[in-house]
């Protein structure tokens, strides 16, 4: 009888999977393989440093399903602020699909074009925390938080990056290999990773378009994961 | 009949609803280029433009109510700030540049003497956020406006959505910005062929278009590039311009080239307000340029004018003056709106 239900009730799910196909994309970002959670402290081993996230904030644009190097389906929104502090701004919505793909692709970052289009709204919004006011051009990653190593008044770490412009041209392009017979699929991005690389004793505030913002959301780029459901 | 007659009041309709929009708004100068600003992403409506000016002349946008646009730009100086080397912010805070006259906003394509904004939208981000001038932060603005009794239903009129937002607020402060277009100067005149230059005019403008033109480009009078004109550099300020943004060496002491039109109202001269007269200006180039890595090439072959063709000169960058745009009532505090919601 357990049997049986438990066969009914894979069948519907598999069922309605077939049916709907995909519509949404999930973001993760973890520290220790666990969702971060900002304001708190974590005792890092690689780093040997107690280290809390205050803001994290990222943009992701032109996310696209690709299938043998042509583009199937793509997100509905072009431009997407993923804030963990709204964590419905993790799944992001997507043209519902259920036919094949082989490859994930997003731009991390806001493109060069859209960086010099004016004022523009919703995820956009100069409101939002994500756009510089001394010079112009979205600040396409913000990680802001403390660390006991941070020589920085009150420990702080700050990092906004961005930058439209040559030669710092920050928004990378990202492409992840996926396998699609699984079940279904996240994209992850370990955050501690990114702070194991750093030295926060002398790396610790890049505020500006330079190289060592370029340098940061190039190694950020590289460190997103697909992990199977 | 009924047919012909419903088509009449269709095209009718389209007719009055398509006059005076963004054409009947911006009267487009005939000797002037095509605009830069991109008026698809940002249709002009009159109500958009009321907003604009509202927000433009309300000291609402400074964090201690007490700064607003106008008071480093005002109308009656070509929208500079008249007599100050440097402008103030609140708490009688100083900045560290001029403020520059804002006319003809639609024809430039970076904004602020170090170029660093890219866009007319963009601009206002800068003073509003900066310490010493309004104090605030956009997003306590937009609370600001949300909270006020005068402000949603403008918003309303504007862009029938009464929530207020930064791109909305943005967007309604640029459609002011760019109905200031100053084009009725004597020069306009002149090429227009309803007025004619003095002799003393026409000597002046032979020597401009030798000496002057390739950087100060008529008919806007500025080709709104930013280079180094050789002033030496203000140790009180250390002002080095682009190069401040960019880090780059080859930026260093570039700065936005103003335009020439109104300087009777704009003076004084130079980002840093440097020069009073336009005799210290001249003086300037003529014998003050300073020679370093970056200066402009323009400035290869020295520039000499005697005294009397730097009075000519002087003549004919005074037909340059545009009263009519100075002066204009569209342009000016708007009591109507701002008084009723007091």
């Amino acid at each position: 009888m357990k049997q049986f239900f438990l066969f009914t009730f894979l069948f519907f799910t598999y069922s309605i999977c077939a049916q709907q196909g995909i519509s949404q994309v999930k973001f993760n970002v973890t520290v220790d393989e666990k969702p971060l959670e900002l304001g708190k402290s974590y005792e890092l081993l690689e780093n040997e440093d107690s280290i809390t996230f205050d803001v994290l904030r990222f943009y992701i644009s032109d996310l696209q399903f690709i299938h043998n190097e042509e583009v199937v389906n793509k997100s509905k929104k072009k431009h997407i602020l993923i804030d963990l502090e709204k964590p419905e701004s993790l799944q992001i919505a997507i043209n519902e699909y259920a036919g094949n793909f082989d490859k994930i692709r997003f731009t991390f970052g806001i493109d060069s074009l859209t960086n010099v289009s004016g004022a523009m709204g919703g995820d956009l919004d100069p409101t939002n925390g994500m756009y510089w006011t001394w010079q112009s051009g979205y600040i396409n990653f913000k990680l802001e938080g403390r660390a006991k190593k941070c020589p920085a008044r009150k420990n702080e770490f700050t990092f906004h990056l961005g930058g439209y412009q040559a030669p710092n041209l920050v928004a990378q392009q990202v492409e992840l290999n996926i396998n699609k017979a699984e079940k279904g699929f996240e994209i992850t991005l370990p955050i501690d990773k990114l702070l194991s690389q750093i030295n926060l004793t002398d790396t610790y505030r890049i505020m500006s378009p330079n190289h060592e913002a370029v340098e940061m959301s190039h190694l950020i780029s590289s460190m997103f994961l697909v992990e199977n459901l | 009949m009924n047919k012909k007659l419903y088509i009449l009041f269709v095209v009718g309709f389209f007719c009055t609803a398509f006059y005076g929009s963004k054409f009947g708004f911006l009267d487009f100068p005939e000797h002037f280029p095509i605009v830069v600003y991109n008026l698809e992403k940002n249709p002009l409506t009159q109500e958009k433009i009321n907003l604009g000016r509202a927000l433009f002349y309300d000291p609402i946008l400074s964090k201690d109510g007490t700064i607003s646009c106008a008071s480093c730009h005002s109308p009656y100086n070509g929208f500079a700030h008249t007599d100050h080397e440097l402008s103030h912010g609140i708490n009688d805070q100083i900045g560290t540049r001029n403020a520059p006259p804002l006319f003809n906003l639609a024809w430039q394509k970076s904004f602020n003497w170090d170029g660093a904004i890219n866009h007319l939208d963009m601009q206002a981000l800068a003073p509003l956020n900066d310490a010493r001038e309004m104090g605030e932060t956009t997003d306590s603005v937009i609370v600001k406006l949300q909270n006020s009794a005068l402000y949603p239903s403008l918003f309303m009129a504007a862009f029938r959505d009464s929530i207020v937002t930064g791109q909305h607020f943005l967007q309604a402060l640029a459609a002011f910005e760019l109905t200031l277009i100053s084009a009725n100067a004597k020069y306009d005149k002149v090429k227009k062929g309803t007025e004619e230059f003095t002799i003393q005019e026409f000597n002046g403008y032979d020597l401009f278009q030798k000496n002057c033109n390739s950087c100060h480009t008529e008919p806007l009078f500025s080709s709104y590039e930013l280079a180094n004109n050789g002033l030496p550099i203000d140790t009180t300020l250390n002002d080095y311009g682009k190069g401040q943004i960019t880090g780059v060496k080859a930026d260093s002491l570039l700065f936005k080239i103003p335009s020439l039109r109104n300087l009777k109202f704009t003076h004084p001269y130079m980002h840093d307000g440097r020069f009073k007269r336009l005799n210290e200006v001249l003086n300037h180039y003529t014998k003050g340029i300073q020679h370093n890595k970056t200066l402009s090439e323009k400035f290869k072959n020295p520039i000499v004018l005697s005294s009397n063709e730097k009075t000519d000169l002087i003549a004919f960058l005074l037909t340059l003056n545009d009263s009519e745009f100075v002066f204009n009532p569209d342009n000016k505090y708007p009591r109507d709106i701002l008084s009723n919601a007091k």
